[in-house]
Parts: structure tokens; C-alpha cells; sequence
């Protein structure tokens, strides 16, 4: 029935187009008139009748078909010089478009949006994040971070404190979809999560989808956060670099063939221990180091007017190795992520784009370690072999039609344990798990008039476990590439957007989404040794609903944006390890689940200021997130881990002049839940600790302020080919110390009849001011 | 295991850059009715015993403890059985304040109390009979009725565990003229699940259990082999980083390596994972009883215990 729906409706627009008046196509590129970087969500429409428009999409391109006839485009894009053409339509164009920046500057805008982006477009809960917005804003101890800038967003809870983890409307934290060039970053944190794996300086852009998830997007329930790299400057050379108190970042880009293909080499690395290395060398624990560092690189070609390649790739890891040489006790902890993007864009026609994607990405982790002749080790990790084909179709100024298909290879390796004890050797035979993941999608966004758009799409996935396998339960062994466990999925997605008046309307969806492998985690937030596995015999795929509603409202022409989102979810098969759950590496991991349901209900309120000296935005989001698991809390409902009533950011930007910038950041959340002490009991003269209904206890709230002061020096010369800035930054400025875990003591003195408990709450960071220094220099 | 591994590279992350900072608080108090804890045991191989139930009742989180102060912290009256095929007996009840002195050495023997130095009148119900002794291959079954609630609980006594030798080792690292690593070399039984848990004592003040006393074969299900046995320490004495886990050389060690059931096994390891997992890297662990209608242990041990000098 649904199903018959999508397909008359997307009939009715192919089929429709042919038979109205003669009509051409203007299509083409937008790119930085400076660098060369194509532009993303340019909005190119006809001026006198703003119906008639579209947006270059990720790769730079837009296709606009009109009836014949006299336009004027305008091409207008954030920060960038509005740019009206006069174009004569009667015959398909070709038009390819450099925008400049650098007029407008004076107004200095946080997030990225076009004007009236927000009201017009049938996106919801969707953000547009440019990079140097972010850099201007306070950082833990000056590490740039994007995914800590998008904890700022209504409806985004960030995972703990430092971390760069994140809960989106009351998902999980394996429910978000984290993409670097297509490529899928399984583990996105380094340092325990305290920061994430994008260097700043080789990010172009990144979008946050939290509400709407088009039907392009799937695989996980609650978010995507889409990540392009920088293709590099294919005009000039430049070197782009800074200088931190923990760690240093450089960047190199150019030209390889003038405006035809260019690279980007973008390094950082950490030195915060090799700093303190000759004082730990002088105690016990000399030859303990951890550092991480990040290599992100691209090229890109312009083969003909119609063929452009792109080849990217992360490789990033951290490096702990830990040695105690008074009882000989070390060990080594390398992990990281390896992600390789091919892409191909071709233009059949004006009308007619396709991307074609062959990414890899793999993430491990591995432990090595020992005491004497005892060792011990530990792997696990996902590798993906991934295709994508991504065709986008714009039959009319009304239509934007997308499809594809999706196939992902996944090889999931479990904790594969091996020790050896001498001679001997141990293992706990654990083998990797492989799975086919496939879906096909297609969706139309839709300008049905000028006052409602719709954006309907259908997504089918499947998801197949295959040999080898030995299944635990029936004991039936499969053969390689034999199917042992299909699931499949419907998933229709439809969004429409009502225009009200000129600045506000009104938008709603429903998406529909299924998750085919899964991470829990029995951590506040997710740890390189938590174990990502398939959908198996044992563990069905997780599906969502979300209904969302929301008004948007632009005031004193554009000046403020204003939106107010109502969400609910209903989350199927979400899964938590069982109450008794002890990690023991010996036990595969699916064993200890145990599955449930969950919902999240919430309202996001958003105001922003986009320009004028000082701007920036508040975000404000009421929420409840509530789990219920047969086997958890005597089946009764029990908040999630990420319940927070409510969550308060505020962001400012405060331009004084040309020189000096002021940054700061405010947020408040309701405590974070844990599950309390119920009582003590003794067994073996000993105190034992009986824990009551699980997160039915909270912290106290948390709130903090960062403030960041930036400084440049010389910023009166324009088009100086060397500029430097300084970045002061302060984390907690009042030392406010935020609860981050909890823990208890006991002393017990059983023959006296005597005991003492003790509990006690840990605050990580305290007030920790830092500085970067951050430099460019472009060749002239 | 691993994740004790990453509280050393947070430590080392926070005590690098900062100063994590700690204060002491006082937890919520709440007024649920207490629980009762049954902590009772019965025990075949080497020293067979008949079998003993301790039942108290769970307490409030408070800072300071006195059980002396708490009313009826030890349970009184309760009727206790313990059935196994064809024979039930009745434990009956005993506390220190009601012993003759005779019964008071054969208590602190038992219990191994200093009674001196004991101010708790603490109780504790026995087969006062000693009619049943545990038996290899056998189920006990607790039964107890008190204060109108029943409480019950089954336990297995399984095979003896098969310790083929103990030897002492220099300590790894830096070698040290006092103290000696001790290993066990055990041979596992192929093909079924085993349990093991162990205890120590250093000159027989008493048997006690290490952080970590019990081990599951998932890892080396029929292999004989060799590894650590770290020895227990006891509870006022203050961590030692250089000392921990070895024997003092001339001491004399009692090794009791037992044999226990499953639900036995994974009520230490959830109390053991309980205790050793708090903070930022991990939930609770609720404690896996093997009691219905209660807290607490009902475990039967088939022992092997060795007597060894540290060389």
C-alpha cells in the first residue's frame, strides 16, 4: 500500500515533466573564487520568483531546468558575495560559478546557513557547521572540536564531561551515524573519548541531521553527522598550521595541475607525555608514553567538464604503552581508525549527477600485555568494504529526485582473546563475524507550491549474516559466505514543510529507521574496547520511528532565527548488557545482552543570532528518555543513561574590531542518572554493596562557562600572504566542579562490630586555561 | 581486566594535565525495610565440614557502622533445615554471649575468630549433631523460615579439583630476598565446566579470600597448566604496590583450592566485579544470588587444601 504510494508518486513526477512547455537546464559547479574548494548548499534560484531554485549539493553541483525564457539567477551563499547573472534560457547551459568572499566579512555569522534556509527548506533538525565559526569558540585546552561544537544544539547531549561522545534525542550512543568522506568512523574519539578524531584544519564542512534523516541515509537510528574533507586549495599553495599546549597541527595544499587538481596533507599530533617523558623516566614507570595522532589526506581531478575524481583517506591512532618495571608489568594499547574514500562524479546530462563512492574503513583495537612470562592479548574491530552509487535527478524546478544503492561487506571481529602462560597458549576461540548490508533508496523533494514542499522518500535495506559461522545456539556450522540470519526493512521517510508567510512556517516528519549493527557500552560513554556486532541469530536489528514537528521563524531580516521542534520517538529492540553482566573476555558479548524498548519525547527550543558584532545562539531542550527491559528493573520503565530533563547552551560571538574576538560558551544540564547504593550487606566479615533500581539516582546538575579570547595581530593587511592569530581559552572559568563519576569506600572492623562507608564524587577538570597559536600562509 | 587498564591511562591522563579533585558526600538515605543476607556453607574433600548458615540483614548506607548498635543485625530464631537424598537436618542456633568456653574455642576455630579481641555477639546456626558431613557429588538443599517468610536455596558439591603442583618463584620484575611468587599448576577436567575458588592463609591465622578469588575453564577448558596465585591480604592491612599478592619467605601457607558449582562461582565473580568496577567505566553490577527470597551465599566447596613453607 505505502509501498505502491512512493512508486505512482515518483511515476507522476517523471512521467509529468515532458509534457509542459519547452524547458532548459542551467547546471554547473560553485566554488571559492580564492581556493577552488566547491561550495556546499549554495542556493542558486530565479530572483523575481524564488520557487524556481535549488542548492548545489556536497559535491558543488546544481541543476536548474526552467521554461524557456530571460532569468536572473542569483547565486548567494553564507559570507560570500550575493552574485545576480542574466541569463537567457533557450538552450541547456553549462554555467560554472566562482563565488568571492571576503566583502561581507564584517558580518560575522556562526552557523552557516543561507537566509531563510531554515524556513524554506523541508530539512528539519538539520545544521550546517563551517569549521572556522568553530574555531573562534572556547576549546578544552585549545583542541578544536566539532563534534564538542555540535554538543551545543538543542536536542545534542553531550556524553560526559571533556568527551567529545554524544547522545542525539534520546538514542544511544551507537546510534549516530559518523561519516568522513562516506566513509563510516566506528569509533570517533581519541583519548577516551575526550577528543574526536577530525582535525579541524582538513574540514571543510559538517552537517548534523538529527531530526529528518533523508532516505540516502541509513543504518542507525538516530543521527547523521556528515563530515566532508577539504579538497585543497587548486589555485595556490598554502601551509595552515598551529601550535598547541597539547598537541600541533600542520596542513599543506595546492595545486598538482592548476584548477584542474589539488591535494591536502593535514597532521596532528600530541606531545602532551613526551613532554613530561624525562620526569616519568626518572620513576617506576619509565617507558610509559601515550600520544595520538591524525593523517587526513585527499586529491582531486578534474578529468573533463563532466568527470571529477576524488581520492581521501584518515589514518589516525592512539598509542598507550604502559610499564611498571618494579614487578614488570606492561602493556601496549594501540587503536585508530583507517578510512579510504574513492569517489567519482559524472554528469550524464544537465539533469542527470552521479556520485560513485568505493570507501574502506577500519577500526582496531588491540591490547598486548603481560607480567614475567604471563601475556596477554586482545583484538577487535570493524572493517567495511563499501559501494555506493548516489544518482541525483532534477527533472523540473519543482523536483529533486535522488536514488541509489548501498552495499557494505562488514567483517566484525569480537574480544579474540589469546594468553599464553609460559609454553602454553589459551585462546578463546572467538572468530570474526561477516554480514551483508544492502539497501536501495530513493526520494523526492518537492515543491508541490509556493507554499508547501514535501520531501518523501523509501529506503529498503537488508542486512545478512554469513559463514563462517558456527552458531552457538543450534550448533550448525555455515560455510563461507553462507547465509545464516536476513533481516530486512521498509523505511519510509516523508517531511513537508507548510511556508506561513515570508519569514516562518511550519514542518513535520516521520522517518522510519533500522539499525543493522549495534555497540553497547556499560559506560557512560562509549570506550575503544567496547565491541560493535551484527545483527545475528541472537540479536535482531535495532528500529526507530520519529514523528517531529516544528515552526521556524526568522525575525528582523534574518537577524535572529528562531525554530521551536516538538520530537518523539519510539525505539525497538534497543539492547543493554544484563544486569549481572561481568566482562569476562571468555563470553561473547551478544551473550550478555539483554533487549528492550525505549522512547524519547522532547522540545527543542533555538534562537540565534546571525549577524552584527556580537551573535551566536541558545539552545534549550526539555526532554525524557525512558527505557523498558524485561530483564532490567523487574521489567519496570527506568530512565535511560541519557534522560536529561533539561539541557541549556549558550553560544556568543563578540566581534570588538579587526583585532581582538571574544568567544563564550555556557551550558547547564540536568544531573546525569546513576544507579544508587540501596544497602550494604556483609558476607566473609566483608561489606557488599546491593545496588537499588537502576539510574533511579542523579547527580547534581552541570553547569560550566569557557571563554575564549582571540587575538590578530595584523589583520588590518588583508591580503597578507602570512596571518597569524592567537586563541586564549579558558575551560570552567569558575572551577565549577561537575560531578564525573561517583565511587564508595568501606572499612570494616567485623570483630569490633565496627564499619565506615564512604562515598565519594570525582570532578575531572577544573578551571584549565591553554593558548594556541594558529598561523596561514598562502602562496601569492 | 582491560578495563582496570584504562584507569591507569585516566589516571595518568589526569595526574599529566590536571588534578582530578575528589570530595566526600553523603548519599541519599532511604527507608526500605532491610533484606535478609544468608551466608551459609557446606564443605567436602580434604577438611569435609557439616554445614553452617550466618543471617543477617542489610543496612542502610551510613557512614559510621556499629552492628552492636544495630537491632537484631544478627537474625534470631529462625528455623533452618538442610535436606540432601534422604537426610534433613535441623541447624540450631548459637551466639558467642550463650557459649561455654569449650564451645567458644571450637567456634573460633570454625569461624576463625580472635575471640579476645571480638566485641560483636555474633551467631551463627550448626548441625550441632555433626550428622551430616559434605559429600562429593551431592545436593544440599537450604530451607529457612523466619519472621513468616521462607527462604530457600540449593547448592552442588562437584569433583574435586585436580592441583597437580605449587611451586614458588622469584617475583617477576625487580627479585626481592624476602618474597616469592607462588604458582599452582592445575589440570582441568576436559569437557564440562569448572569452577574454582581459593583461599590462603599465612600461618594459620585463619583462611582467606584474595580481590579475586574465582576462575571459570572458558579459557582453558582441559588444559594442565601454570599460573599466579596471588595471596590474600587482609583487610586493615594497607595496599602494598611492591609486596601485593606475594609470600613472605620462611611463612607457612595453607592453599585451599576448591571445587565449586556454577550459581556458587557467579555469585563471587558479580561481587568481585561489583566491588572492583566502580566509577567512570562501568555501571553496577548487580550481585547474582543463588537464595530465593533473600541476599547472600549458599555455597558448597569440595576443597584440596596443601600446607606449603616458602622458600
Amino acid at each position: 500500500m505505502m509501498l505502491r504510494f512512493f512508486i505512482s508518486s515518483f511515476l507522476l513526477v517523471l512521467l509529468s515533466s515532458p509534457m509542459l512547455a519547452q524547458k532548459f537546464t542551467l547546471s554547473g559547479y560553485v566554488e571559492d573564487a580564492n581556493t577552488g574548494e566547491t561550495l556546499i548548499g549554495v542556493n542558486v534560484f530565479d530572483q523575481n520568483n524564488t520557487i524556481q531554485g535549488t542548492t548545489t549539493n556536497v559535491y558543488g553541483f546544481y541543476s536548474l531546468t526552467l521554461p524557456q525564457g530571460e532569468y536572473e539567477i542569483k547565486f548567494s551563499y553564507l559570507g560570500f558575495q550575493d552574485v545576480v547573472k542574466k541569463i537567457d534560457l533557450n538552450k541547456n547551459i553549462t554555467l560554472n560559478f566562482s563565488m568571492s568572499s571576503g566583502v561581507t566579512m564584517e558580518e560575522v555569522v556562526v552557523l552557516g546557513e543561507e537566509k531563510d534556509k531554515n524556513v524554506n527548506s523541508t530539512e528539519m533538525g538539520t545544521v550546517a557547521l563551517p569549521v572556522d565559526k568553530i574555531k573562534k569558540l572556547p576549546a578544552l585546552l585549545g583542541e578544536v572540536d566539532i563534534l564538542k561544537t555540535l554538543q551545543l544544539l538543542p536536542g545534542v547531549l553531550s556524553a560526559g564531561e571533556g568527551t567529545a561522545g554524544f547522545y542525539v534525542r534520546g538514542g544511544g550512543p551507537d546510534q549516530n551515524l559518523v561519516l568522513l568522506d562516506e566513509a563510516v568512523v566506528y569509533n570517533s574519539g581519541h583519548l577516551l573519548g575526550f577528543f574526536s578524531v577530525f582535525n579541524a584544519d582538513a574540514i571543510k564542512n559538517t552537517t548534523l541531521i538529527k531530526g529528518g534523516i533523508p532516505a540516502n541515509y541509513g543504518g542507525r537510528l538516530s543521527s547523521v553527522v556528515d563530515v566532508q574533507m577539504k579538497d585543497g586549495n587548486n589555485k595556490k599553495f598554502g601551509v595552515t598550521g598551529g601550535v598547541g599546549l597539547i598537541a600541533s597541527r600542520l596542513t599543506l595544499e595546492g595545486p598538482i595541475k592548476k584548477e584542474e587538481s589539488s591535494f591536502i596533507v593535514s597532521g596532528r599530533r600530541t606531545y602532551a607525555f613526551e613532554i613530561a617523558r624525562p620526569a616519568i623516566n626518572k620513576t617506576d614507570f619509565a617507558g610509559t608514553s601515550y600520544f595520538f595522532y591524525d593523517l587526513n589526506a585527499k586529491v582531486n581531478y578534474k578529468l573533463s567538464e563532466k568527470d571529477r575524481i576524488f581520492f581521501s583517506g584518515y589514518f589516525g591512532r592512539d598509542v598507550l604503552n604502559y610499564q611498571s618495571n618494579l614487578r614488570d608489568i606492561r602493556f601496549n594499547m594501540p587503536y585508530g581508525n583507517t578510512t579510504a574514500t574513492a569517489r567519482w562524479n559524472h554528469i550524464f546530462s544537465e539533469k542527470l549527477f552521479l556520485n560513485t563512492s568505493l570507501v574502506y574503513n577500519d577500526y582496531e583495537f588491540s591490547f598486548e600485555g603481560g607480567q614475567s612470562d604471563f601475556s596477554v592479548g586482545l583484538k577487535s574491530g570493524v572493517r567495511d568494504y563499501n559501494t555506493k552509487l548516489d544518482f541525483e535527478y532534477y527533472p523540473n524546478a519543482r523536483n529533486k529526485i535522488k536514488f541509489g544503492l548501498n552495499y557494505t561487506y562488514h567483517r566484525l571481529t569480537p574480544n579474540v582473546t589469546n594468553a599464553t602462560s609460559g609454553d602454553i597458549e589459551f585462546s578463546n576461540d572467538l572468530e570474526p563475524k561477516y554480514a551483508h548490508e544492502t539497501a536501495i533508496y530513493v526520494l523526492n523533494d518537492y515543491k508541490v507550491s509556493k507554499k508547501l514542499s514535501v520531501n518523501y522518500g523509501l529506503r529498503l535495506s537488508a542486512f545478512t549474516q554469513v559463514g563462517p559461522f558456527t552458531s552457538s545456539i543450534s550448533g550448525e556450522t555455515y560455510d563461507n559466505l553462507e547465509p545464516v540470519k536476513t533481516y530486512t526493512g521498509i523505511e519510509p521517510r516523508v517531511f513537508a514543510k507548510y511556508t506561513l508567510d515570508e519569514t516562518s512556517s511550519l514542518k513535520g516528519g516521520v522517518s522510519v529507521t533500522n539499525q543493522y549493527i549495534h555497540l553497547v557500552s556499560n559506560s557512560n560513554s562509549t570506550l575503544p574496547i567496547d565491541v560493535w556486532v551484527p545483527s545475528s541469530e541472537r540479536v535482531a536489528p535495532q528500529r526507530g520511528v520519529q514523528y517531529a514537528i516544528g515552526y521556524f521563524k526568522n525575525l528582523k531580516n534574518n537577524d535572529y532565527e528562531t525554530s521551536i521542534e516538538l520530537y518523539y520517538k519510539d525505539l525497538e529492540n534497543q539492547i543493554d548488557y544484563g544486569e549481572n553482566y561481568i566482562n569476562d573476555v571468555a563470553v561473547e558479548v551478544e551473550e550478555e545482552f539483554v533487549f528492550g524498548d525505549g522512547r524519547s519525547y522532547g522540545m527543542e527550543l533555538f534562537l540565534k543570532k546571525n549577524s552584527g558584532k556580537l551573535n551566536g545562539w541558545i539552545g534549550y531542550t526539555l526532554a525524557k528518555t525512558d527505557r523498558i527491559f524485561p530483564d532490567i528493573n523487574d521489567g519496570e520503565v527506568f530512565p535511560a543513561t541519557y534522560d536529561r530533563r533539561h539541557d541549556l547552551s549558550v553560544v556568543a560571538n563578540y566581534e570588538f574590531n579587526d583585532k581582538w574576538e571574544f568567544g563564550g560558551t555556557f551550558v547547564y544540564g540536568t544531573g546525569n542518572t546513576f544507579t544508587p547504593v540501596k544497602s550494604l550487606f556483609f558476607v566473609e566479615q566483608s561489606i557488599n554493596v546491593e545496588y537499588g533500581n537502576r539510574n533511579s539516582a542523579r547527580l547534581e546538575a552541570y553547569h560550566r562557562l569557557d571563554l575564549a579570547l582571540t587575538f590578530n595581530p595584523k589583520n588590518d593587511q588583508k591580503e597578507k600572504q602570512f596571518k597569524s592569530s592567537f586563541t586564549a581559552s579558558v575551560y570552567n572559568v569558575y572551577n565549577r566542579r561537575n560531578t564525573f563519576f561517583t565511587y564508595n569506600t568501606f572499612e570494616t572492623n567485623f570483630d569490633a562490630g565496627t564499619a565506615q562507608a564512604k562515598a565519594f564524587k570525582v570532578s575531572l577538570f577544573p578551571i584549565i586555561p591553554s593558548i594556541t597559536w594558529n598561523f596561514k600562509w598562502n602562496q601569492k | 581486566m582491560i578495563r582496570a587498564y584504562l584507569h591507569i591511562l585516566l589516571f595518568f591522563f589526569a595526574s599529566m594535565l590536571f588534578y582530578s579533585c575528589e570530595e566526600e558526600f553523603v548519599p541519599e538515605i532511604n527507608s526500605l525495610p532491610p533484606e535478609i543476607v544468608v551466608e551459609g556453607y557446606i564443605e567436602a574433600g580434604d577438611a569435609p565440614t557439616s554445614p553452617f548458615v550466618i543471617l543477617t540483614r542489610s543496612i542502610p548506607f551510613f557512614n559510621e557502622i556499629n552492628l552492636n548498635a544495630i537491632d537484631g543485625f544478627f537474625v534470631r530464631d529462625a528455623v533452618i533445615t538442610v535436606s540432601t537424598d534422604n537426610q534433613t537436618v535441623q541447624l540450631e542456633e548459637f551466639c558467642l554471649d550463650e557459649l561455654d568456653p569449650i564451645q567458644r574455642g571450637i567456634a573460633a576455630e570454625l569461624f576463625g575468630f580472635d575471640l579476645d579481641s571480638t566485641d560483636i555477639n555474633f551467631c551463627v546456626y550448626i548441625d550441632p549433631t555433626f550428622s551430616m558431613i559434605g559429600e562429593v557429588g551431592k545436593q544440599y538443599d537450604l530451607n529457612i523460615e523466619v519472621e513468616g517468610k521462607t527462604i530457600t536455596a540449593s547448592t552442588t558439591l562437584p569433583a574435586k579439583s585436580n592441583v597437580t603442583d605449587y611451586t614458588f618463584f622469584d617475583t617477576p620484575g625487580e627479585p626481592s630476598d624476602t618474597l616469592r611468587e607462588l604458582r599452582v599448576t592445575l589440570a582441568d577436567e576436559p569437557n564440562e565446566a569448572n569452577f574454582y575458588r581459593y583461599f590462603t592463609s599465612e600461618n594459620e591465622e585463619g583462611m582467606l579470600a584474595p580481590f579475586n578469588s574465582v576462575l571459570n575453564d572458558l579459557f582453558f577448558d582441559g588444559d594442565e597448566f601454570q599460573f599466579p596465585l596471588p595471596k590474600a591480604e587482609q583487610a586493615d592491612v594497607e595496599f602494598n604496590f611492591e609486596s601485593f599478592g606475594f609470600y613472605r619467605v620462611g611463612d607457612t601457607i595453607d592453599v585451599k583450592f576448591c571445587s565449586i558449582d556454577e550459581a556458587h562461582y557467579d555469585f563471587w565473580s558479580t561481587l568481585e566485579f561489583n566491588r572492583a568496577n566502580q566509577g567512570p567505566f562501568s555501571s553496577y553490577t548487580a550481585i547474582s544470588y543463588n537464595i530465593e527470597g533473600g541476599l547472600g551465599i549458599w555455597g558448597g566447596y569440595t576443597a584440596s587444601i596443601t600446607r606449603l613453607v616458602v622458600e
